[in-house]
Order: C-alpha cells, then structure tokens, then sequence
C-alpha cells in the first residue's frame, strides 16, 4: 500500500522506461487519431453536400456518380466538393430524416417513403413532382435470386408458394425494396388471372415460406449469400452488377410478369443553406444528365432515358413489366395491399 | 481483478482442466476471434492494407479512437468523483444513486440510443427548444459523444469504488491530524491507492467505447466520413456484402483490443504482487 511520499526517492529506471514507453505509445495512438485535423495539413474547407439513400445505391453513387461530379465541380469552379452520405434500408433513412438527421439530399427506394416525409414535415410538400422525371432518378424490375442450377426449379413467383421452399425477404418496416417486392408478388398473380383471390394465396403462400428476414434490400442479400433460403425476391439490378464482377453465386429467373421500381429524389430545402442552393442546383441537374445516367446503367440500374438502356446487354426482357401506376399509384397500394391484404390478412395468417 | 501469480497447481495435474477448457472456449471464443482474422487475411496483405486504408475506414478508426479517448478523459473525472461522493458521505438517496449510476450495465444500449434521441433531438423534450438555436447534439459527434459518455459511465465506477469503500478510513484521519485539506488528503492519501482501479477503469472505459455500437448507430446517424465510427463501419460494410473491408478493421480493433487488455492484465497482476 502507498503512503505518503518520503522527501528522499530512488530513480526507479525500470519504472522510468516502462512509463516513457506506454507514453509514447499513448502518444503515438493519439497522434495517429487527430493527424487529419492538424493545421497546416489541408487547405481550405471543402464545401459538403450531405446525401442519404437507400441500401442498393451505395456502390453506384460512391464510386460513380459522386466522384464523377466532384471532377467535373473541381474543374469549373477549382472549389472541392465533399460528400457525406449514409446508405441503409429506405424506412430507415425516413424514419431517420423525421428523427431529423441533417441530409441535403435523399434518394428513397419509393414514393412512399417521400409522401411520409412530406406528411411528417420534413418536405414542404410532394416537392418531388418539380423534379426532371417527377423526381424517379431510375428504375429497375424486380427478379428472383436462385441457387446455382435452380435445384429447387423456381420459374416464376408462383413457385415460391410452393411448399418446401424457403425463401429470404427483406423486412417491410424499414426496406423499400421489401415493400416494392410484396406488390410485384401480389401484382404478377393479379395480372395473370385478374383474381384477387388468388393473387392474395399466392402472397400468403409466399409468405408462409419467409425463413429470415433483413432491414434492407442488401442485407437480406448478404443473408441469402451466407446460405440462408432458396430463393431471394430482389431489385434486378443487385443480380446483373454482381454478374457483370464475376460475384454473383446465384441464377437470375425472370418471372413473366413483375414491378418496375422507381426511384425517387428529395431534397430537403429546410436543411439547404442558402449558400449551398446553387451547388446542390447543380448536383440536382447533374444527377439526371446523360453522364450520371449512364454511369446508372453501367451499374445495372434502367435509367429514365430510354435510349441509354441499350448500352447494357445484361437487361433481362420481361414480358409483362408494370408500375405501382398500374395497382393505382402508392397511396392506395399501401392501403390495400400493404396494409389491408399483407399487415392485416397475411401476417394474421401465418401467425407473426 | 485478480490474476494467476501463483498457480494452484502445475505440471501434469493442470492438463485435464486447462484442455477441458480449451476445447469448451474453442467454439466459443477462439474459432470466432480466428475466423475474423482468417477473412481478413484471405485476399492476401495487399488487399488487407488497401481496406484499412480507405478514406472512410480511416476516418472511422480516428473517430473512434477520439470518441474513446474523451469519453475515457470525462468518465475518469467524473466516475472517480462519483466513487468519491457515493463511497465517503452518508446521504439519504445513496443507495438508489448507486443503483441509478449502475443502470447502464443493464440497460440495452439500443434504449439508450432511443432516449438520447427523445431528450436532444430534432423533436426530444430538451431539443424542441434547443434545435431552433442551432442547437442540435445529436447526428453529430457531440451525439456520439453522449451516448459513449452514458454507456460506460458504470466502469469507472465499478473499478474503483471497490477500492474506496476498502480503504481505510484511519489513514485518511492520519491524514487529517497532522493538518492536511481535503484536497491533500484525497491527492496525497486516497488518489496513489487508486492508482490501479483508476487505470483499469480508464482502459475498461476506452474499450467499451471503442466498440460500442447500439447507442451509437441511433444517435450518429451513420454518416460516412463524418459520424461513423469503427463499429457502424465494420457493420455497414458487412452488410454491403464487403467482407474484407469489414474485417480489415474488425481485425485491427480486436487486435487493438487484445493489446489493451494484455496490458491491463500486466499491470494489475504487477500491483497485485506488489500489494500481496
């Protein structure tokens, strides 16, 4: 036990080196994490555009879209622009952005995610609609994820009601991607027979054969790439861009009829300051210009110019390809399908 | 914390327990701690370092090593002292303080992501008012900060209140007799038998930060190269389907991690036999 100090103290040089030793350890720790802050290391402050979207396009807009703006900023204003962005699940990034996260921009994974915004405040209104393309930055089909060799011969949405199969879905509450797959399940059967009937069996049987469940579109893929299910329901353009790297361990089926997702672009004008306005003008502008898009569609997703989509041969051909125009636009295919049908009959059912 | 300084038994009689042992932490503990390091390893060294040193995975480590380092910086101030006050004066409410303080051992730190978010921001009790004056903590480091500050506030306590309640009180009186303050009572008589509880506290505290993650993905709002700290990091890549950026970091934090510890272990065994 220590004492109070006597006047008279021996130098300890084992002491001594051990403490100059974590020191300099502690030291060298601490220099490592304030290093980028120090003065004198860069020059002035970049501009920031802080962006939000959905889980699908983080690779696409960090690694296409955004360095390619910085580039072409830098070049006619000599000014660097700096990006801080978020990507999660679409229900996630809204029901963050109500929380009041800080975001410029957000791309959301569908229309509904936008209208809660402008229910919640967020948005002035449906600001949206002023955007180029009613704010639909770009598009892609929704498509079936199999196993090598489809072991389990799944054909269409109907053979995922069959018994037996098990089957990885992201999870409504917090992914877009889950919400546009459980209408192109209800959506195929409807327009294949005109029944509501049975289009609702085959929703019910597709979910009766949910086995795991993910927040997002990418998370339920990594879920179906770690070996869980037989089959995933997801957006066409994770399956083509992991194709075109080599990377996908899974076959792609087509059903013969599906959604067209659209993607939607808000800005967030009570978050913009009014020095931004210009470059986010700009941003905006760049985001549905011929260069981005393209980028889009090197990135597997349909672009909004048609005549672009012909640059990538891996676009499957889909014979009946239909919108949430086509059940009657968001809000009443929430209402019905979503909430009635899928939240009240389906899940009651299967007992969640 | 005590250590093995003198083993009970040696020699042949330890290999049963110490390969029961072993085989029962294999699938437990070591196989999972490999397995990160194995998917790190897998694309080779040059993959490995082109993974740690992407922009955001650097941010995200210096991030987390600063968040650590100040919520270690307050939490040794302000846990001492509430050992101090809880441990030295008799109070009505002592009791249900020292429960209050200990609470966010058990609370789930999701919760306290939750709560954060309901008294600070955009639309919290606190942040109503706060937000229209620019105010606005949460989303931004400060946040984070927040958040780590609560969730390990309990170690630092749990370290050195022990030590405290057990010192005794003779040498403080001692101390007092021959005319000491407060002060020099607690820096000259209590603060060099802390020594010990005070540095294990500091390294539980900087650890715990250092991989807390679900206050954290709630109060950050997860931005890239702003508020996404080594754990989120490692989370948003996995869940990208980017396993070696994942565990390149995953990697180098639980290596860090083992380091810390490795030194805790060191110098509490070394004041344990100094002690002993």
């Amino acid at each position: 036990m220590n004492t109070l100090p006597s006047g008279a103290r021996r130098v300890n040089w084992v002491r001594l080196t051990r403490l100059a030793g974590y020191g300099a350890a502690v030291g060298a720790i601490a220099l490592y994490a304030v290093w980028p802050w120090l003065p004198g290391g860069r020059g002035s402050q970049p501009r920031t555009i802080v962006l939000y979207g959905f889980s699908i396009l983080g690779e696409v807009m960090n690694e296409g879209v955004l360095p390619a703006f910085q580039a072409g900023w830098q070049e006619r204003h000599g000014e660097r622009v700096e990006f801080a962005t978020s990507f999660a699940g679409s229900g996630t990034i809204t029901n963050q952005m109500i929380l009041g996260v800080p975001a410029d921009l957000a791309i959301l994974s569908l229309e509904l995610d936008a209208l809660r915004l402008a229910e919640a405040g967020v948005l002035a209104g449906p600001t949206w609609s002023e955007l180029p393309h009613a704010g639909v930055l770009n598009r892609t089909p929704f498509i079936i994820l199999v196993r090598p060799g489809n072991p389990k011969a799944i054909h269409d949405f109907a053979d995922l009601a069959r018994p037996g199969i098990g089957v990885v879905h992201p999870d409504p509450l917090t992914s877009g991607g889950a919400q546009w797959a459980i209408l192109a399940e209800y959506g195929s059967a409807l327009r294949r027979t005109g029944d509501p009937e049975q289009a609702y069996q085959q929703l019910l049987g597709i979910w009766r054969n949910v086995v795991a469940q993910s927040a997002s579109a990418r998370g339920a893929r990594t879920q179906f790439e770690s070996g869980f299910g037989d089959a995933l329901i997801t957006y066409e353009q994770e399956a083509i861009y992991d194709l075109a790297r080599g990377r996908l361990e899974a076959g792609i089926v087509y059903p013969a009829s599906t959604i067209l997702s659209e993607h939607i672009v808000v800005a967030v004008d009570r978050n913009i300051q009014s020095d931004e306005e210009q470059l986010i003008q700009a941003f905006i502008e760049f985001l549905w210009g011929d260069p981005a898009q393209q980028v889009f569609v090197a990135h597997g997703f349909r672009s909004v110019t048609e005549s672009l989509n012909s640059a990538n041969p891996a676009f499957g051909v889909i014979d009946d390809l239909f919108t949430v125009a086509d059940l009657g636009g968001w809000p009443q295919a929430k209402r019905e399908i979503i909430d009635r049908l899928w939240q009240g009959q389906v899940l009651e059912e299967i007992g969640r | 914390m005590s250590t093995s300084a003198k083993p009970a038994a040696s020699g042949s009689s330890a290999a049963l327990p110490v390969s029961v042992l072993l085989l029962a932490l294999l699938p437990l503990l070591l196989m999972p701690l490999a397995a990160v390091f194995v998917f790190a390893g897998r694309g080779g060294l040059s993959t490995f370092v082109t993974a740690l040193g992407r922009p955001e995975a650097q941010f995200a480590m210096r991030f987390s090593i600063l968040i650590a380092g100040a919520a270690t910086l307050v939490n040794v101030v302000l846990g001492t002292f509430t050992a101090y006050v809880l441990s030295k004066f008799q109070f009505t409410g002592r009791q249900a303080l020292t429960v209050v303080v200990n609470l966010p051992v058990a609370i789930p730190t999701v919760v306290v992501g939750t709560s954060l978010l309901l008294l600070w921001g955009p639309i919290g009790l606190l942040g109503r008012t706060l937000d229209p004056l620019g105010v606005q903590p949460m989303f931004a480091p400060a946040g984070v900060l927040l958040a780590h500050l609560f969730v390990t506030f309990p170690y630092m306590l749990g370290a050195v209140k022990p030590v405290l309640d057990e010192l005794e009180q003779t040498y403080e009186e001692a101390a007092y007799t021959i005319g000491a303050s407060r002060w020099q009572t607690f820096r000259f008589v209590i603060l060099p038998a802390l020594q010990g509880g005070l540095f294990s506290g500091a390294l539980l505290t900087f650890a715990h930060s250092l991989g807390e993650f679900g206050a954290t993905v709630l109060v950050s709002g997860n931005l890239r190269l702003r508020t996404q700290t080594a754990p989120l990091y490692i989370f948003a890549q996995f869940e990208a389907g980017n396993i070696e950026n994942a565990n390149a970091v995953a990697a180098t934090l639980a290596a860090f991690s083992f380091v810390l510890f490795f030194i805790l272990l060191r110098v509490t065994a070394r004041k344990s036999r100094l002690q002993g």
